[in-house]
């Protein structure tokens, strides 16, 4: 098991190079990275990762700082501190590809904040379920770990164990454990935000919902707000995207690659 | 390794000789939670038998990478089946894999 240490943290770092013949020269970087509390690397290992990595593109995987197998520091858990993290990983890998950063739920504000901070960084944004880190992204954050009786994440958590006792407790447990023994309930919602208009996105933008998820309803703001955006809404579908329609995802998003690797790099 | 390979049949390791490795190498991911007497035959289930959960098995998947090589790949081998499946996956689905993977591998490299 890989880990990498970024500043004060052992990161828990999975790779798969490219197989086959390499979608570009050089292969094209692919970063994956995951929600919130009940998530890992996992939740990428064993769909996109492989998935890509057969189509010859790099993929670097990684758990959050207090997820999976990387460390749980006690404090540091505003989304700057998972966007450092980013960097820094990115920095002591020593990578220089801008990377297509995916990242699902919590994970696609990450991908939208480093590309805000690293702008040279970033070549596309991914963004599975997820929004921009605005001030509305924020106070939803805030209800959903701080409200009444831990919060709305906490009480869907429950809800979803209750409907079937034999669900594996450990990812609740470890859940439980995040944010009962860190300030990660406190200091996301006090995180730095983006702007409204969304001017330190200017890279290109893939975003993609469920139909019947809360978030799919910003499809429309963010294609006329982002320059160089696309979005597309998967109908029948609720947020757990990635897990339920994994195949369409990874098809989608190979699209994506594919037309980004087929345009010419603009000039400035 | 002194076996020689064969091509058209090659050694195929016994199942009875991978499940003591794959064993060795869960007891090692269960010793995390300090869980290390658990029976494993093959029809014991990942999840609702070991309550291992998904980021264990990355764990499993960098194990069996080491100890057997690029040709155990179970990281391909569940994205195939797709990761709702993980939920029903035995250890003797693992041991197949491993063994039919390995069994494979030199034709696949004579290619």
């Amino acid at each position: 098991m890989a880990k990498i240490r970024v500043g004060e943290l052992d990161v828990h770092v999975q790779r798969m190079a490219a197989a086959g013949p390499p979608a570009s020269d050089p292969p094209p970087l692919v970063v994956l990275v995951h929600g919130l509390l009940i998530d890992s690397l996992a939740s990428y290992y064993f769909s996109l990762g492989p998935f890509f990595a057969e189509r010859g593109m790099d993929v670097l995987m990684y758990d959050l700082r207090g997820h999976g197998r990387t460390g749980r520091p006690a404090a540091g858990y505003r989304l700057e501190d998972f966007v450092s993290d980013l960097d820094g990983l990115l920095d002591a890998l020593e990578e220089d590809r801008p990377a297509h950063v995916v990242g699902n739920s919590f994970g696609g504000a990450i991908a939208y904040g480093l590309a805000a901070s690293r702008p040279d960084r970033v070549r596309s944004v991914i963004a599975i379920e997820s929004e921009p880190p605005v001030k509305s992204w924020a106070e939803k954050m805030a209800e959903g770990l701080t409200g009444e009786e831990g919060g709305l994440v906490v009480r869907e958590v429950r809800a979803w164990l209750a409907e079937d006792p034999e669900r594996n407790a450990r990812p609740f447990q470890l859940a439980g454990r995040l944010l009962d023994g860190t300030t990660l309930g406190q200091d996301i919602p006090r995180s730095r935000v983006l702007g409204d208009t969304l001017a330190d996105i200017r890279c290109p933008v893939f975003a993609l919902y469920g139909a019947d998820s809360k978030l799919s309803g910003q499809a429309g703001h963010l294609s006329a707000t982002l320059p160089h955006c696309r979005t597309v809404i998967l109908p029948d579908q609720g947020h757990s995207v990635l897990v339920e329609r994994t195949k369409e995802t990874a098809d989608l998003i190979l699209d994506w690659l594919q037309d980004d690797i087929h345009t010419p790099v603009k000039a400035g | 390794m002194t076996t020689e390979r064969h091509e058209a049949a090659s050694p195929t390791r016994p199942e009875s000789t991978v499940l003591g490795e794959v064993t060795g190498m869960l007891q090692e991911v269960l010793g995390e939670y300090g869980f290390t007497d658990a029976e494993i035959t093959m029809g014991t289930r990942f999840h609702d038998d070991l309550e291992l959960e998904s980021i264990d098995l990355v764990t499993l998947s960098t194990a069996l990478r080491e100890h057997y090589g690029d040709a155990v790949n179970l990281a391909a081998f569940i994205a195939d089946r797709g990761l709702e499946e993980i939920i029903a996956l035995t250890v003797g689905d693992l041991v197949h894999h491993v063994v039919a993977s390995l069994s494979a591998e030199p034709a696949a490299e004579a290619v």
